[in-house]
């Protein structure tokens, strides 16, 4: 990376605006991932519980129809059932948890009352009925559960991004910033030391040069200096 | 045998007794009840229901297979009993078999509701009432619910149906056509008795007794159940005429207290035999042990009927309900191992007299 980078002061302050900027992202996403942390483990209690009452409320339903199955008859129950055609209606909003768009899901006519469900009050019983209760209860509980555990789920893949894009700051980018940093800086100082060690050099040379001449010069006064005394 | 001509309690009541030994004793039960649902359709078929195993054994199998063949089973005796019968007694028992009537009305009313195609409405067809066969297939066959409900112009349900059709066809939904088929079913039942000049101590007066007691039950249970809900549902539209315990005009006034109107089923006649499943419904969340209560109390009612007068209707009454006990005894076991219930759990469901 530290190759194809040219060490030069414009490079040298463009990387260093970019390591401030990577280290104030990185900060930032830090905060983010452990605020979504906290709120997942919210989420994550809450998702458990609804999971629990959904796994019990599961076997009361299967309880409660297996009863009725086993006390009414298979067709009692289906015919009971086939009574009915509307179905429970659902509807869906997004509400926003740190930034990450959850849904809401909002249910109506999954509990009814005797006269909504259908079959005639007359000719069934209370087994029917607390059969039907048990699984109106099931589907309200999977429509929450639903909800907590898509929230949950997003949650944690937002955690995740932002995990990586933590790490990825940290241990990739900034890194390599740094190296790159570092690289110019010494490519700069050596650049600096090359600078001062010709201009030494050529300083040295030119005062050789003066100081040869200098010395023609007296060589050639001392000269004629003789000539003149011999004359 | 046929409507006309005089009353053979006698010849009935015969037939009736080696019908009645053939049903399954608490010891059968005791057994099939730690049996597999393979061993308990094995069991069948050795008893009674070999004939309607083998038969439907092709079409159906496992505990549909043995829930269809209880139900073929019960026509078949409930069609030998209307067989046997003449005159009063044969449209006695007529009047209470009608249950299946409405029973098939409803089936193929929900079946043209959801869909179903004319076998499966023919499946579900338990064909022990008036309904012959043809009118059975034309009902499995219509198209729709007005084709069912002129279908059904001529008998019985002709009149509920009319009005409760229009209920239907304004909100969508069966419940008008149900009660109403159920409701005529229930106030039918006391046709061609008097009961105003009938001595309540001859076999006719007790055989009302137990009938005006299913009402009663009835009427106990859909109170309590529209109590329990607390629907504001008019608890008189639910109300069944010829019963003794509750008077018209009365459910309304009971229903709007739960604890209120298990104080007045306690202080009627029927509080003693209930007394215990009474006080359980005070404090249980559920009604379906009170209800199966009702159910052992009838049971136990028609079986005394049936002891003290044996020659009259009250035998082939107490017969008929000991035989749907035992379908229903035999559905609960099947069902109940076929979905892992205990022993003891199964046990609790079944009513054994």
């Amino acid at each position: 990376m530290a190759d194809d980078v040219k060490p030069t002061r414009k490079n040298l302050m463009q990387i260093e605006e970019r390591i401030e900027l990577s280290e104030r992202g990185h900060d930032t996403l830090e905060k983010k991932r452990d605020g979504l942390i906290m709120e997942f483990m919210d989420i994550l209690d809450q998702a458990q519980d609804v999971r629990e009452d959904l796994e019990e409320k599961y076997q009361q339903a299967q309880r409660a129809i297996d009863i009725a199955r086993a006390t009414e008859g298979d067709v009692a129950v289906r015919g009971a059932a086939s009574a009915l055609k509307e179905h429970p209606e659902i509807t869906t909003q997004s509400k926003n948890i740190m930034g990450v768009v959850v849904p809401q899901i909002e249910s109506t006519k999954v509990q009814k009352n005797l006269q909504e469900r259908g079959y005639g009050v007359l000719g069934t019983s209370a087994r029917i009925d607390e059969a039907a209760d048990a699984y109106e209860e099931l589907i309200d509980q999977i429509i929450l559960a639903a909800e907590v555990e898509t929230a949950m789920k997003k949650m944690l893949n937002e955690i995740e991004t932002t995990k990586r894009r933590v790490n990825a700051l940290e241990f990739k980018l900034l890194p390599e910033l740094r190296e790159n940093q570092e690289y110019i800086e010494q490519k700069l100082e050596e650049q600096e030391r090359e600078e001062i060690f010709r201009l030494k050099k050529i300083k040295a040379k030119k005062e050789e040069e003066e100081k040869a001449e200098r010395e023609q010069e007296r060589e050639a006064e001392a000269e004629k200096e003789r000539v003149s005394a011999d004359d | 045998m046929s409507a006309t001509g005089s009353s053979n309690p006698e010849y009935v009541n015969a037939r009736v007794r080696s019908r009645r030994a053939a049903l399954f004793a608490e010891e059968d039960y005791r057994k099939l009840v730690r049996m597999g649902t393979g061993e308990i359709a094995r069991y069948m078929e050795e008893t009674e229901y070999e004939t309607e195993m083998n038969e439907l054994g092709a079409r159906h199998s496992g505990v549909d297979l043995i829930e269809y063949a209880l139900n073929r089973n019960l026509a078949k005796n409930f069609e030998d009993l209307l067989d046997w019968a003449d005159g009063e007694l044969h449209n006695l028992i007529a009047n209470y078999l009608r249950k299946f009537d409405a029973w098939n009305a409803k089936t193929a009313i929900r079946g043209a509701y959801s869909g179903a195609s004319p076998d499966e409405i023919q499946t579900d067809f338990i064909r022990a009432g008036e309904f012959d066969d043809e009118l059975l297939d034309s009902l499995a066959n219509a198209g729709s619910i007005e084709e069912i409900v002129e279908l059904l112009d001529g008998t019985i349900f002709e009149e509920g149906l009319e009005a409760a059709f229009e209920d239907f066809e304004d909100q969508d939904v069966l419940v008008p056509l149900e009660n109403a088929i159920d409701k005529t079913f229930y106030e039918h039942l006391l046709d061609d008795v008097n009961t105003i000049t009938l001595n309540p101590n001859s076999p006719k007066g007790l055989y009302v007794e137990v009938l005006q007691a299913e009402i009663d039950f009835r009427n106990v249970r859909n109170a309590l159940r529209l109590s329990r809900t607390g629907t504001d549902l008019d608890p008189e539209e639910y109300y069944i005429e010829g019963g003794k315990l509750f008077k018209e005009g009365e459910l309304r006034q009971l229903v709007g207290s739960f604890d209120d109107l298990v104080e007045y089923i306690r202080d009627s006649p029927y509080g003693e035999d209930l007394s215990n499943a009474l006080a359980d419904l005070s404090e249980a969340e559920s009604l379906s042990a009170f209800e199966q209560a009702l159910d052992a109390a009838l049971l136990e009612y028609s079986d005394t009927l049936s002891h003290s007068h044996p020659i009259s209707i009250c035998s082939a009454l107490s017969y008929i309900l000991a035989k749907e006990r035992e379908i229903e005894n035999v559905r609960a076991i099947a069902r109940g191992r076929e979905v892992g219930l205990s022993v003891d759990e199964i046990e609790t469901e079944l009513v054994v007299i």
